[in-house]
């Protein structure tokens, strides 16, 4: 038996600890999903004014409302220039346009950021805007919001069990094409990788968008069917080889680890590498956190094709080989007939 | 394939391929003064919510959507009351004004006193209750939409913000249909004042008792929406309107008579009934996919409805850039640069000129992949369908390694060049096959039971999945074998070298 089928106890001891953390915690405290922001706090300072907004007025508002906000202790999340438009109200007008004297700066807080500061920074940059020359019409009108977003959970369980169906269909082709072994280790690898993966994001806490969980859950099973093919493909051959197809199932893994391993990290190391400078391209968005998020699903997967499940596989391998012989030694009444 | 032949094919792919690329990424202006404006499909296909940039030959923007704030009846903000209150001149009037109202959350918002509050602001329990429905109702109504990003929001407890993609195509019919509240009613009369209840509702019954559901489907390029009556219902509608199309056999007249859909107290929807209605009603008209998708939704809904639901009014309209930033379509177009020349500097340094074999697949897979996604209505570019697509590239890019690593193997025992690259793909086949069933069906499965935005990832995947099959073990081989035809030394094109055999 080779080195990493020996250690299967272990693999599978890491996977369950990881796993069975991670039930718990998702079970308490479910995915950090703060970049969402379900529920958080605005300041909208709106500028209204049938001329223009010069830039000089538009950067007394932006520095106004900052040293407000620092004289109150809060910093924002985020801030964003917003452009007033049509409000929906036309049954006719079928699609918005910018009013043009509408300019909105809002700041976005963290939930638990105080209400009271908030209305105090309010006062503060309401006071600041009166103190400044603006146009004579012009209006500024600063509001504190808070909001609460609904959860839409359909979407997810849907991705769900989509993802178990695709799964599952697709080792039944594998079944048919390299044989019930395969795919019983297959589909075990995929779905161990997919929960290796969901529960990484549950222990760890690291912050994920509310459908991103799903999309690594897709990504780590798609990888995983495609590495553990890629052994398949090899465990075939090595079983129409004559010179090969006698090897124990350790030996006949082992072998099929050695010829295969050079092509399954290359694959996994080039997706990471993709996945990875993608992240690093999408760094100044929220787009990297979506991203190097994904790195997650693809180095499960590799650990899962490199270590898991070849040891796994070595068992559910032994296993069928023994029923095999069993059948050869003592056929059934049906394929003695058939011999005769 | 001859020289010449081989040249020519060679000369119209990369044509073809060009003009591919071109079209796929070139925006300008032309004509005098720039009047018209040729916008690539990168620029034409839909982004989502969370990607968006200003770019393409005007350097619009792209991405993001529009959010608009519903306000239930009692409630305003606190920019209406104070236009409103310094509209008052008179002292007496402003007075009233004032007492007519309380400011909520330190001013945030008003509300109106016996409709919403009590004289102390307190807020009324059967309010509350009211609103907390009407949230539900709006957030079903906006998770039927099934569009990736669009969100229902509470703001300030008593406020409902509602987000919609800039992607949809009619985003402002939705967010302008999608406010009005109350019971559907549908009336039948020569005019919208004349018309009277076509169920005439009995006591103890609701609409639900004669209207099953309404739904929207398309069939032959039209998009209609099909209102299911009960039993009882189809009876009430074909009584009520036995009157359409009759003539009046006094003056030899004939009467237009309406059936009018209202929600509440708004009519939706018209039609001129030319016969009695005996069965389900098939309305269609100018609707799209999103228009027909929304007023069913809203009819469906308001068959739940009830005549005391609050009423709201749509107000604060703004554009919010996108999620990730406001330059993450640019960073992602970047990262896609970064990886292609990664991608294509690992070819040419092991393969050499072999390597435009690659280059010419993975760039028509490119085109057709931007070609497919902005010409299938539903596909849209979004980071998921962007890892799909780096996903299915990685496939062919690997496919592509693969028959050219089996192709050299088969070269280096001594085969010649086209024996070697027959061989090699030969023994490549079923496992570039199998591979890709593999992913397509896993792919397809997903996008026929999820939602958007995996459900949009997975076609990508599958789609692309089979261009890459397409391209490693069709185009791939093509061009491979037109630059064969072309090079003076076979071996040299793939940087293939034969096994060294030391003589004893």
């Amino acid at each position: 038996m080779n080195k990493r089928s020996k250690l299967f106890a272990v693999w599978l001891a890491v996977s369950a600890a990881v796993i069975i953390a991670g039930i718990v915690l998702f079970a308490l405290l479910g995915f950090n999903t703060s970049p969402d922001r379900m529920a958080g706090k605005t300041v909208d300072i709106r500028y209204n004014i049938v001329v223009e907004l010069s830039d000089a007025h538009k950067e007394t508002l932006r520095s106004a409302s900052e040293n407000a906000f620092a004289a109150n202790g809060v910093s924002y999340e985020e801030a964003l220039t917003l452009e007033g438009q049509a409000d929906p109200t036309s049954n006719t007008q079928t699609s918005f346009y910018p009013t043009g004297n509408d300019f909105t700066l809002r700041y976005v807080f963290e939930e638990s950021v105080s209400a009271e500061a908030l209305q105090a920074a309010a006062d503060d940059i309401r006071t600041a805007v009166a103190e400044a020359q603006f146009e004579s019409g012009a209006e500024v009108s600063v509001s504190v919001h808070t909001l609460a977003a609904e959860r839409f959970s359909e979407p997810l369980w849907r991705a769900a069990v989509g993802i178990a169906v695709g799964v599952v269909v697709a080792l039944v082709y594998t079944g048919i094409r390299f044989g019930i072994g395969c795919a019983l280790t297959g589909l075990t690898a995929a779905v161990h990788d997919v929960l290796l993966t969901l529960a990484f994001f549950a222990v760890t806490r690291v912050p994920v968008y509310a459908f991103a969980p799903w999309l690594y859950a897709a990504i780590a099973a798609a990888a995983s069917l495609c590495l553990w093919l890629v052994r398949c493909m090899k465990l075939r051959e090595q079983a129409k080889d004559p010179a090969l197809s006698a090897l124990s199932a350790g030996e006949a893994v082992g072998e099929t680890c050695r010829t295969t391993d050079k092509a399954v990290l290359a694959l996994a190391g080039a997706a990471l590498g993709i996945l990875a400078v993608c992240a690093a391209c999408l760094f100044a968005g929220g787009g990297a956190i979506v991203l190097a998020g994904a790195l997650v699903p693809v180095a499960a997967a590799a650990y899962s094709a490199m270590l898991f499940a070849p040891a796994l596989h070595t068992r559910v391998k032994a296993g069928f080989d023994k029923v095999n012989a069993k059948r050869t030694r003592h056929p059934s009444a049906k394929a003695r007939k058939r011999g005769e | 394939m001859g020289k010449k032949k081989s040249a020519f094919l060679l000369a119209l792919y990369t044509l073809l391929i060009a003009l591919l690329c071109f079209i796929c990424v070139a925006s300008f202006n032309y004509g005098e003064n720039g009047m018209y404006t040729f916008s690539s499909i990168l620029d034409l296909t839909k982004k989502d919510a969370d990607l968006g940039a200003e770019y393409g030959a005007n350097a619009t923007y792209n991405g993001g959507g529009y959010s608009a704030v519903y306000y239930p009846e009692g409630v305003i903000s606190a920019e209406t009351y104070e236009n409103e209150l310094a509209g008052i001149a008179d002292e007496a009037e402003r007075a009233k004004y004032e007492a007519k109202y309380r400011a909520y959350q330190g001013g945030t918002l008003y509300l109106e006193v016996e409709t919403a509050c009590d004289e102390e602001g307190a807020v009324l329990e059967s309010f509350a209750s009211a609103f907390a429905s009407a949230k539900e109702m709006f957030a079903a109504r906006v998770a039927r939409l099934n569009v990736d990003g669009a969100r229902v929001s509470v703001r300030d407890d008593y406020t409902v913000e509602v987000f919609l993609p800039a992607m949809m195509e009619n985003e402002y019919y939705a967010l302008s249909r999608l406010v009005f509240t109350g019971e559907l009613s549908i009336r039948y009369g020569t005019s919208e004042d004349a018309a009277t209840d076509a169920f005439s509702i009995k006591r103890g019954e609701t609409v639900a008792d004669y209207v099953k559901s309404v739904s929207s489907a398309a069939g032959g390029g039209t998009h209609y929406l099909a209102v299911h009556f009960t039993d009882a219902g189809r009876e009430a509608i074909a009584k009520a309107t036995a009157s359409a199309g009759s003539t009046d056999s006094e003056s030899g007249t004939s009467t237009t008579n309406y059936l009018y859909f209202y929600v509440g107290d708004t009519a939706i929807l018209s039609l001129t009934i030319g016969e009695p209605v005996a069965d389900d009603l098939y309305i269609s008209g100018s609707y799209t996919g999103e228009t027909a998708n929304v007023t069913a939704i809203l009819l469906d809904s308001a068959i739940q409805g009830g005549t005391n639901d609050l009423s709201f009014t749509a107000g604060d309209a703004l554009q919010i850039p996108a999620g990730y930033g406001e330059n993450a379509l640019m960073w992602l177009y970047i990262s896609y640069g970064v990886v292609f020349v990664a991608m294509m500097a690992f070819f040419f340094v092991r393969y050499r000129a072999l390597a435009f074999a690659q280059l010419y697949t993975y760039l028509l897979f490119t085109a057709c992949t931007l070609l497919c996604v902005w010409a299938i209505p539903f596909l849209y570019l979004s980071v998921e369908t962007y890892v799909a697509f780096l996903f299915t590239s990685l496939m062919l890019s690997a496919g592509n390694a693969m028959t050219f690593e089996a192709a050299r193997k088969e070269y280096a025992l001594g085969k010649t060049y086209a024996s070697s690259v027959k061989t090699g793909y030969k023994k490549c086949l079923w496992k570039l096959i199998d591979l890709h069933i593999v992913v397509v069906v896993f792919a397809f499965l997903v996008y026929a039971i999820a939602l958007p935005g995996i459900q949009t990832a997975a076609f990508v995947m599958g789609l692309t999945a089979v261009f890459s099959g397409l391209g490693v073990l069709l185009f791939n081989r093509f061009t491979w074998a037109m630059m064969a035809a072309l090079s003076k030394k076979s071996g040299k094109l793939g940087n293939f070298k034969r096994e060294e055999i030391e003589d004893e």
